[in-house]
């Protein structure tokens, strides 16, 4: 479980931009000259570094430089796991403008939902802003009634599947499902393009891992449920127990056993193997995305204002803020998500947005993970 | 039983246990509330699990994974305690009846891997022999392609037992150390071999203290979550835990409701096993048995202890180094380690302590001094809270307190209350072994001086059962300091302590910086460990 940095053997996966590694980011942009002195930050600030990064042009969207300051304090309750990494996020906020702070609780996204569902209930919300990582928590608190709506500046900038219908909450950082491989036992042809086909396919018998206690493994069975039936989604899982599979209790823990051979395949959201590779890049890791169906689900990290709210226009502002050109850089090379707004694209050689084919469905429907855990109870997997 | 008839029958039994009716009284008004503030988090569980319609629990418990689940657990529970009783008991007995060499030292390596979270034992255990860990790395050169899996039933007991066993040592040990050695000396003279001394005479003395930490051991196995979700074994906990996640909390109170059966039947069986409670923890009795002389046995001897060391704290603390040297340049800045963690840890941990001391001394009192089963009734309900997963403490203590209490919710006061329902039996346990030490003619002879019921307990009674009390704080100050899923759930925000970073770092797969703040976990709770040890020499 070393990391090393200094593999300089050359990748299939995710040429990484490293062969175009020119080292030519000055760390200044035009846009944010020190002509303007209203953020404090710089672009560079917010993006991350490594060879994902280098090669990258300016991102396109709103600046935060046009946006209204954020001014005041307020309550997140965040969503844990990777949203940690939003803490970051925040402070650079707090560093651009001297009277904004933010408060946050992190615990599990599905705990904070069920925190603000009872808060709601007693008249007792404690928090201006709910940031999920999942956009089951999200449609759980929005159908609890205990969401305000978002501005349509917010919503606007973002495509309206990964937004709720009835704007409760908005998407701003995208989470694939993959299919992390170890490149050194499968290639790419031996992965068929259905999940579906994967308990007929004999190059991943007793091969594979999964993290069925994980929310988005969860959220993955969700969207089988709705894209195709229950039934469906309970034989294939039976079906998938009965060609083997082992199971971790997060989807790091796949991606890296894929890694180091423990595993030729697994179950994972796509950035756990690009953090992966960060660490070590001459990891034989490499990503496969399915075609149309549950296993190529892109959920979101998303945002809700939260009823109840005396700061209203503060949590808009913010709302607007985190679905910034710069923001969306953050989100794309430090977490590397999948940016929301059509200006920043994807770290590496990731497939765009565009290019990936999500199935067709509500992402508040995955607020359903009841259904689905009783599901998985029933096929023996929980 | 409906609270004014409990109310009637404590009072009437408190009445007889001493003639001067009105102290008695006070005490079990006072034991009584407390009683019912320790059981208000089982409220919440009968409520939603009330709320969930018949057909749907009869489907939830009829189903296959219920009876399975409920199987594992029980199989788990009764290993891991069996085993901790396997390898404390003859640790306490080669400490304190033998002449072992180093025998502080041994005692100090058999006491210490209680201050080691399980889940963090769970952790490194999983890094040295896990499918890819160390020993395989370390094997492969050699050819040796596979090892034994360490997850499921075997891993789950072997990790249990190594990091809960010190609660069955710590109680043996302090039998051993009270009890009267010459009743052995006396049944060797009358040509008893040893082993017949040991079964006749020690073994009934000294068993109220194993049971008493045995019942420390099944519990905690009944109500962690975290170690044998890392070991990949399905647990009760593990059940109550998916539901919650999805949101599925009627049910999680009915999984909480069956996991409060079986405490409570464990807690039926140590009754009858501990009924004559005194001995356990802490005593003061200095009459020791002649040491036995090991012999050849010595160096075995050594090599039990040495290898339990190995286990428990030489390799966490390894695995915790491996990490802290493999961990690569520096965490995103969200996740820097400062020292108001540790502060925050240590003020949490010493305000539960002296909170669960201030209530353990009334319930101990009434149940050491009070005749009868319904004056120990309060002390076996403390030991409840402790069977309960913090995951539902949490649930249940957000829910009561934006009912009851809206200006005290996400206070500190919340949180430790929540620290005080789980672990305040360590604190009573202690706290009782050492009243039923003192004679109470002391008492008599400070009345008939003259004192008043106050003035004679502060200044006979308190003394003689200080160490029992520190050793009570200890014991309560290391488990919360290890405390996590109710302390995520209750903290205030921006509230942060060791362990919520443990976590946070651990959640965002960033592993090497949850090496640091382990260790100084690992310290801090070392320290208040050398305080258990040092009442009890």
């Amino acid at each position: 479980m070393t990391d090393s940095n200094h593999g300089s053997s050359r990748r299939r996966f995710l040429a990484l931009g490293g062969a175009t590694a020119a080292g030519s980011l000055a760390g200044c942009f035009g846009l944010f000259s020190d002509d303007s002195n209203q953020v404090g930050v710089s672009l560079s600030d917010f993006r991350g570094s490594g060879p994902l990064v280098e090669s990258r042009g300016e991102p396109g969207g709103t600046s935060i430089e046009d946006l209204p300051p954020l001014e005041g304090e307020i309550t997140v309750y965040l969503g844990g796991g990777e949203g940690g990494l939003y803490v970051d996020l925040f402070d650079l906020f707090e560093q651009a403008y001297d009277d904004f702070s933010v408060n946050h609780r992190l615990d599990a996204s599905s705990s904070l939902a069920n925190q603000i569902i009872e808060e709601n209930d007693a008249g007792a919300t404690q928090a201006d802003v709910f940031m999920s990582v999942d956009a089951g928590s999200l449609g759980a608190v929005a159908k609890a009634g205990a969401t305000q709506s978002l501005p349509s500046e917010a919503l606007d900038a973002v495509p309206g599947s990964f937004q709720d219908g009835d704007g409760r909450w908005v998407g701003f950082a995208g989470r694939a499902r993959a299919i992390p491989y170890n490149s050194d036992q499968l290639s790419e042809s031996d992965i068929p393009d259905k999940v579906s086909e994967f308990p007929d396919t004999g190059a991943l018998e007793g091969t594979m891992g999964w993290a069925p206690t994980y929310g988005a493994f969860q959220s993955f069975i969700t969207a089988m449920r709705l894209n195709r039936d229950d039934d469906a989604a309970r034989s294939w899982l039976e079906s998938m127990q009965d060609h083997g599979v082992t199971e971790y209790d997060n989807e790091f823990a796949v991606s890296n056993n894929t890694a180091d051979g423990e595993l030729a395949a697994g179950f994972a959201n796509h950035y756990y193997a690009l953090r992966v590779r960060s660490g070590r890049s001459n990891a034989p890791l490499d990503l496969y995305f399915t075609e149309g169906d549950a296993g190529a689900l892109v959920n979101v990290s998303g945002m809700s204002i939260l009823d109840g709210t005396q700061k209203a226009e503060l949590a808009e502002n913010l709302a607007r803020h985190v679905l910034s050109a710069e923001a969306q850089e953050f989100f794309a090379t430090r977490t590397f998500a999948y940016p929301m707004i059509s200006g920043v694209s994807p770290v590496g050689d990731l497939p765009s947005i565009d290019d990936l084919n999500p199935p067709d469905i509500d992402l508040t429907e995955l607020a359903d993970v009841q259904g689905t855990v009783d599901l998985m109870e029933e096929a023996g997997v929980l | 039983m409906g609270a004014s008839d409990r109310w009637d029958r404590i009072r009437r039994i408190a009445s007889v246990a001493d003639r001067d009716a009105d102290e008695p009284t006070v005490l079990a008004v006072v034991v009584l509330a407390i009683s019912l503030l320790l059981l208000s988090p089982v409220a919440w569980v009968l409520i939603h699990a009330g709320e969930m319609e018949t057909g749907r629990i009869i489907d939830l418990l009829a189903r296959e994974t219920t009876t399975a689940v409920t199987v594992n657990t029980l199989v788990l529970v009764a290993a891991v305690t069996a085993l901790s009783v396997a390898i404390g008991v003859p640790l306490a007995l080669l400490t304190v009846q033998t002449d072992l060499p180093f025998k502080r030292f041994w005692t100090v390596t058999a006491a210490l891997p209680l201050v080691v979270p399980s889940y963090i034992g769970a952790f490194a255990f999983v890094s040295a022999f896990g499918p890819r860990g160390e020993l395989a790395d370390l094997l492969a050169p050699l050819g040796i392609e596979s090892i034994p899996t360490i997850y499921g039933l075997p891993g789950a007991v072997l990790v249990l037992t190594l990091f809960t066993y010190p609660y069955v040592f710590l109680t043996t040990r302090a039998s051993l150390i009270s009890f009267d050695g010459t009743v052995v000396e006396a049944a060797r003279t009358l040509n008893a071999s040893r082993w017949d001394a040991f079964k006749r005479v020690t073994l009934p003395q000294i068993l109220p203290g194993i049971a008493a930490g045995a019942l420390l051991v099944a519990l905690y196995t009944l109500s962690d979550f975290g170690t044998p979700a890392i070991m990949r074994y399905d647990v009760f906990t593990r059940m109550i835990f998916i539901e919650e996640q999805s949101r599925n909390i009627d049910a999680a109170a009915v999984l909480s409701l069956l996991l409060l059966v079986m405490a409570m039947a464990i807690l039926a069986v140590e009754s009858r096993i501990g009924a004559s409670r005194d001995g356990a923890y802490v005593s003061s009795g200095d009459r020791r048995a002649g040491e036995i002389q090991l012999g050849y046995w010595k160096l075995p001897a050594m090599g039990f202890c040495a290898l339990i060391a190995t286990l428990c704290l030489a390799l966490p603390i390894g695995i915790l180094g491996l990490w802290l040297v493999r961990s690569t340049g520096a965490a995103p800045e969200g996740f820097v380690f400062e020292a108001q963690h540790v502060t925050n840890s240590v003020t949490l941990a010493a305000g539960a302590a002296a909170l669960c001391v201030v209530l353990a001394l009334p319930i101990a009192y009434l149940s050491a001094r009070g005749d009868g089963t319904l004056s120990s009734l309060p002390e076996r309900v403390s030991y409840v809270g402790y069977a309960v997963p913090g995951v539902v403490i949490g649930l249940s203590l957000i829910y009561l307190s934006l009912r009851f209490v809206p200006f005290l919710y996400q206070s500190l006061f919340v949180l430790v209350f929540a620290y005080v329902v789980r672990f305040l039996p360590q604190a009573v346990g202690t706290t009782e072994s050492s009243v039923l030490q003192v004679d109470p003619s002391y008492i008599e002879a400070a009345r008939s001086l003259g004192y008043g019921p106050i003035t004679s307990f502060r200044k006979v009674v308190l003394p003689l059962v200080a160490p029992g009390i520190a050793a009570g704080a200890a014991l309560v100050f290391l488990t919360t300091m290890k405390e996590l899923p109710a302390t995520l759930m209750l903290r205030p925000i921006g509230f942060e302590t060791i362990v919520t970073y443990i976590w946070l770092v651990r959640g965002a797969a960033y592993q090497g910086q949850a090496a640091v703040p382990a260790l100084i976990l690992v310290g801090v709770s070392g320290l208040s460990m050398l305080i258990i040890l040092r009442q009890e020499a």
